[in-house]
């Protein structure tokens, strides 16, 4: 009786052994298969993300030296401007500064870059952020940079929005006195698109994280004109 | 019935309950990202920890991870594990932000979805996302320390199986 006790007892032990055994295996399966659905979750987002970005860019004319803006005048100090022409304070900002920096500019007192990023493609359902800076760099080809700018933040689409049409963004420009057809089938063709990417990299680069931001002399400063008289010393 | 008993009766149902949670937690924050992964890395580059260009490449992955851990969880599969890694990345955000709020930056930690600097005159409000990550972080750890939940597919899986 007692022997026969032991015998099922050692046979119960050696079954809960293997039971053991077996469940730690398969929960190292488990775990294993688990972490390789994370690293693969993690590859695919990196693959996704790489098949959106676009290849090579042309850069637009009276592009920055190292093509991440629209430059206009030539005077000694620099003012860098980032805008997104979706984000409402950089209308704001256009609206109370950017006349006296435009006039500063064709003044040839600075030399005024327009940095337009796409930070804000998701405020539109049509990548509005990506298609007007898109546009502004064929407007720089047309040598209408300016006025297309201010053209654009007058016609600010509402957050949320579609945004302007590319036929729109075509409209606008023919309003600002840009005509031929050169105009019309670059901001169709989404010709600056990836230029509007690279901009928007370089801006990231240099720790440019929302819009507007201001740099005068390489100094970020405040986006505001009398930050940025201040800081060109009056 | 002893209140032990109780504890090991209502317990795996507990678990239960924070899995889900979490799974949906991960689920929400990834999937608020995964739209725009250009946005989710300058997210990550506001916080200016890490070089631009790595901050770009974490801020595409991050997405995709977070929904692999949200669909682990939900299905409660390696809940032990997924957990543990849950637990890492909350502490990791925890620090982020607390490392954001000394330096004085002025962003949205993008927790779910946009991000970025804060546009001037609206104020960071870190202390909400801090807490809402510690709450996080200590469910993570309630799966960690006891893992096996009951609707799980480790219950399906290690069933019959000694714990």
């Amino acid at each position: 009786m007692s022997s026969r006790a032991n015998k099922k007892q050692a046979a119960r032990v050696v079954r809960d052994q293997i039971a053991r055994e077996r469940a730690r295996a398969r929960t190292l399966w488990i775990s294993i298969a688990a972490v390789a659905v994370l690293v693969i979750a993690g590859l695919a987002g990196l693959v996704v993300y790489q098949s959106q970005r676009s290849g090579e860019h042309v850069n637009p004319q009276h592009a920055t030296a190292n093509g991440d803006g629209l430059v206009v005048g030539s005077g000694p100090k620099t003012v860098d401007v980032y805008l997104d022409f979706m984000c409402p304070h950089c209308k704001d900002f256009e609206e109370t500064a950017g006349g006296s920096l435009n006039q500063m500019a064709a003044a040839n007192q600075i030399t005024l870059a327009y940095h337009p990023v796409a930070f804000l493609d998701n405020a539109s359902t049509t990548k509005y952020s990506t298609r007007a800076a898109s546009a502004t760099g064929c407007a720089s080809d047309a040598g209408k940079l300016t006025e297309y700018v201010q053209a654009l933040f007058a016609n600010q689409p509402a957050e949320g929005s579609a945004g302007l049409s590319d036929d729109q963004l075509i409209q606008l420009g023919h309003t600002v006195g840009i005509s031929g057809s050169g105009f019309d089938t670059c901001v169709r063709d989404g010709k600056y698109r990836p230029w509007v990417q690279h901009v928007t990299d370089q801006a990231l680069n240099r720790g440019v994280s929302g819009t507007p931001t201001v740099y005068v002399n390489g100094k970020q400063v405040e986006p505001s004109l009398p930050a940025i008289t201040q800081a060109l010393g009056g | 019935m002893s209140i032990a008993h109780r504890w090991s009766d209502l317990r795996p149902w507990l678990g239960t309950l924070a899995r889900l949670g979490l799974a949906a937690v991960w689920l929400v924050a990834g999937g608020s990202k995964v739209g725009d992964l250009a946005g989710s890395g300058r997210a990550v580059a506001a916080f200016r920890l890490m070089p631009a260009d790595a901050a770009r490449l974490v801020g595409a992955a991050l997405p995709f991870v977070e929904i692999a851990l949200g669909v682990l969880l939900l299905v409660g599969l390696a809940t032990r594990l997924a957990a543990a890694v849950s637990a890492a990345l909350f502490a990791i955000y925890i620090v982020g932000i607390a490392a954001a709020w000394a330096r004085g930056l002025s962003i949205d930690c993008g927790c779910f979805g946009g991000g970025g600097q804060l546009a001037p005159g609206q104020h960071p409000n870190y202390a909400p996302d801090i807490l809402r990550d510690v709450g996080l972080l200590l469910v993570a750890g309630f799966l960690v320390i006891w893992p096996r939940t009951r609707l799980a597919l480790d219950e399906w899986l290690l069933v019959g199986e000694a714990t």
